[in-house]
């Protein structure tokens, strides 16, 4: 008899669980790291976590909440087992989200260009015009080497009736998270090193190279000493951390909207040696808020006169402005058809069916089934605007039927998930439970390839039953190893 | 006379020093097969560093910036314009009801000029407006538009500072007056809820006095030449213009400068800047013949001789003011 102990007693419930098979048998994948969890000695893992935590809080690796009135930066709660996947499942994975993040590129292109996606009657136009993020003022504006969609995140779940991973949203505009997965590397080497080394894990540290490689290609002046910045919010963003952590480990200059200035179509950063030219700017601020003269007059985050430079081709955006309407949540049901029109190929990728509540047929469905659905304003993420039907109470799908009733476009529904499990330990009780998972992997296009790290960061629903895993709302993460080879 | 020179001269005033000011102006007038604009020239006092480019809607837009600081700015375009005999085409005959069979296919090309918009949106009110209209539009597209324009013509008063630059057609409904940005809104709200599309004019009208010297004197609406109106898509000829403010046809007067869903996508100027003043803005439009035939198109070949550094004191950002097209 196999020894489990954290593992004793775990029950994996009706739900796919990535680490067991069944009650007591690991996976392949996971039998390595199965067995120095279980050797553990009672106490020890709760002294590792301890110390995961505190590495953490030292670091000040911290995340804000919005709806919370508190408005206090928070400790992204950090799970220590990991999520692993074997290298095969992770390869499919890889091409899955290539071929999409390809299909989002010349689909942008393409609305903000020729419009022959119109013309060949693939997705009405209104659907595509009506987006709340489709932004008109970038309609001809030629972007640096065709690219729009630098980095994207692109939201993973595992369905627990099928086993198969489907696409739950494209964020293709400002996704976060990724520094994240590097301190979740870097944490977990510290803390379970002997685990950690007994597998063998693709590394994702080079992330921030790769990253860094692609913004200096897009500059108008040639990559020699081309002028990089991130340009953040600021510090009561809630990826603030991560805006300072990823300009540091790319080198480049963090600089918020006022220290910026365009003069004549040109941007430059404020220095102590006077102005110095601007190529290639990471934005971090959102379209609407980046410049006040071309979008919202009273953006205090942004820089007057940066949509000028942009279009004119003087200074490189990534992402590129306009982003919006391809991760807008009611486009997402045609990326299976920008897949096929623009590439001729299947979706190696399953979408989750989607209601959408601008079509007549798909409204009253939505309205008579709320309790069943879940809803999702299409131009909102990180949880929020969104309804989980099963788990609301009566007074919240009522305001969720009002709200649809008021605008239709602005709502899509879908049935529920039941996303997979992975063990995690909760300190509350001192022992391991299942708790539900998403997965998020980061993907960077140079306009030939797409590189993903693998893996990406796991997102877990802490609570009990919760099956909303955004940082957001009460989320934690985990670490994702993709191995070499399958375990 | 249908050669005309136009010269269109935005002034803002501060009361105290200002900086950054970065502006973006629909200026222009559009040169088609309906216009020619003979040459254009913009010019600003401070002198500015800037950009062009062809917006969405194919309008031509100039951004310009004045970093240092100063008290007061004036932006002038001086355009040179020809405008050319309509032709003798018969107005479109389609009527409502074949214009409805074909809708769903309007409805996917023309989107932008059926959406409602901030200025425009949409509300039930106007659908009395859009059934007498149909009443008397003699069944066909073309004499709903003018039907329509008529209407707005005669129901609602010419009365300035009743409304301001950001004001919905709800605030002229709800007190029956405006001024023509007003009503050429109106009259977009009343054919879009028709189901027909309908976009933004911003432009000139020419004096009558200006445009044929030995006619008689008459009143400019508004008391100046920046003017707007709209134009409704006849389903065999294209485009045509209504102008509901004047309650006349739209000829050789009409200067079309900009188009766009609404006022919003053709603010002849606008823009922000740095300072805690108060601004005040005045607009000036003067028209007089063209005699000489002025060549080419001449931008401002901007000259700035060093820029002194933006000053180091924070100030505010704020947004300049617009002017309401009367």
């Amino acid at each position: 008899m196999v020894k489990s102990g954290l593992f004793e007693g775990y029950d994996t419930g009706s739900f796919y669980d990535e680490m067991f098979s069944a009650p007591g048998q690991p996976r392949p994948h996971y039998a390595k790291l199965f067995q120095k969890l279980a050797a553990m000695a009672p106490g020890q893992f709760e002294e590792r976590r301890r110390l995961a935590d505190l590495s953490f809080l030292i670091q000040g690796i911290t995340f804000t909440v919005y709806s919370d009135g508190r408005g206090t930066e928070r400790l992204f709660p950090f799970d220590l087992i990991p999520r692993i996947l074997p290298q095969s499942e992770w390869e499919r994975i890889d091409r899955g989200l290539s071929q999409r993040v390809v299909a989002l590129n010349l689909f942008l292109q393409d609305v903000y260009g020729k419009q022959s996606i119109f013309k060949d009657r693939q997705i009405p136009r209104w659907l595509v015009y009506s987006c709340p993020n489709f932004r008109r003022e970038v309609i001809g504006v030629e972007v640096s080497r065709g690219i729009y969609t630098h980095i994207c995140g692109i939201d993973l779940v595992r369905d627990s009736k099928s086993g198969d991973f489907y696409v739950l949203e494209d964020n293709v505009r400002t996704p976060s998270g990724i520094s994240y997965v590097l301190e979740n590397r870097l944490v977990m080497t510290r803390t379970l090193p002997d685990a950690f080394q007994a597998c063998e894990v693709l590394p994702v540290n080079h992330y921030p190279a790769e990253l860094a490689r692609i913004l200096r290609s897009l500059s108008p002046r040639g990559e020699d000493g081309a002028q990089i910045v991130l340009l953040t919010p600021g510090i009561h963003n809630s990826a603030y951390f991560e805006h300072s952590f990823l300009a540091q480990q790319m080198g480049i200059q963090l600089v918020e909207g006022r220290d910026l200035i365009v003069d004549g179509g040109i941007v430059y950063t404020k220095t102590i040696r006077g102005l110095k030219r601007v190529d290639v700017i990471y934005r971090r601020v959102d379209d609407e808020f980046l410049d006040p003269l071309t979008f919202r007059a009273d953006s205090i985050l942004g820089v007057p006169g940066l949509m000028g430079a942009y279009r004119a081709g003087n200074v490189a955006l990534a992402n590129a402005v306009g982003n919006g309407v391809a991760d807008d949540k009611a486009i997402y049901s045609f990326v299976p058809t920008f897949i096929r029109y623009y590439l001729g190929e299947e979706p190696i990728l399953k979408t989750v069916p989607t209601y959408l509540c601008a079509n007549p047929g798909d409204l009253s469905y939505v309205l008579e089934h709320l309790a069943e659905l879940v809803v999702k304003a299409v131009g909102e993420s990180g949880g929020y605007g969104m309804l989980m039907g099963p788990a609301a109470d009566r007074a919240k799908i009522e305001e969720f039927r009002e709200r649809i009733r008021a605008n239709p476009r602005n709502y899509i529904a879908q049935h529920v998930v039941p996303l997979s499990r992975v063990p995690s330990y909760d300190p509350s009780t001192g022992s391991v439970a299942g708790r539900h998972v998403d997965l998020r992997p980061y993907c960077l296009y140079d306009g030939e390839k797409v590189t993903i790290v693998p893996g990406g960061l796991t997102r877990v629903a802490l609570q009990h039953d919760s099956m909303v895993v955004n940082s957001s709302q009460g989320g934690g993460s985990k670490d994702t190893w993709v191995l070499r080879g399958e375990g | 006379m249908n050669r005309y020179r136009l010269v269109h001269t935005t002034e803002f005033v501060y009361d105290g020093p200002v900086s950054e000011s970065y502006n973006e102006v629909r200026l222009r007038p559009l040169h088609d097969e309906r216009q020619s604009c003979l040459s254009f020239r913009l010019t600003t006092n401070p002198g500015s560093r800037g950009t062009a480019y062809r917006d969405a809607h194919g309008n031509w837009v100039h951004q310009f910036n004045v970093l240092p600081e100063h008290q007061r700015l004036k932006v002038e375009a001086e355009s040179v314009v020809l405008a050319h005999e309509a032709s003798d085409a018969p107005a479109d005959p389609t009527t409502l009801a074949e214009f409805d069979s074909r809708s769903h296919q309007l409805d996917e090309e023309y989107f932008d000029f059926m959406a409602p918009t901030g200025y425009v949106p949409h509300l039930a009110c106007i659908k009395e407006i859009v059934e007498v209209a149909e009443r008397a539009s003699g069944g066909t597209v073309a004499g709903f538009a003018q039907a329509a324009a008529d209407l707005i013509h005669q129901r609602f008063r010419y009365v300035k500072g009743a409304t301001h630059v950001h004001s919905s057609i709800e605030d002229s409904l709800s007190i029956g007056a405006g001024v023509c940005q007003d009503f050429a809104h109106l009259l977009l709200g009343v054919v879009r809820m028709r189901g027909i599309p309908g976009r933004y004019v911003s432009g000139y009208l020419v004096p009558g006095s200006t445009a044929a010297p030995d006619a008689k004197q008459e009143d400019v609406i508004g008391g100046q030449a920046s003017h707007a109106w709209a134009e409704v898509l006849m389903p065999n000829t294209g485009w045509m213009g209504f102008d509901p403010t004047l309650g006349k046809p739209v000829g050789l007067r009409h200067v079309r400068i900009a188009y766009g869903r609404d006022y919003g996508d053709v603010a002849p100027v606008r823009g922000v800047y740095k300072g805690h003043a108060g601004q005040s803005l005045s607009v000036d439009v003067r028209v007089r013949p063209a005699i000489d035939d002025a060549g080419c198109e001449q931008l401002n070949k901007i000259t700035v001789g060093n820029v002194p550094p933006p000053s180091v004191l924070e100030r505010p950002q704020q947004p300049a003011q617009q002017q309401q097209q009367q």
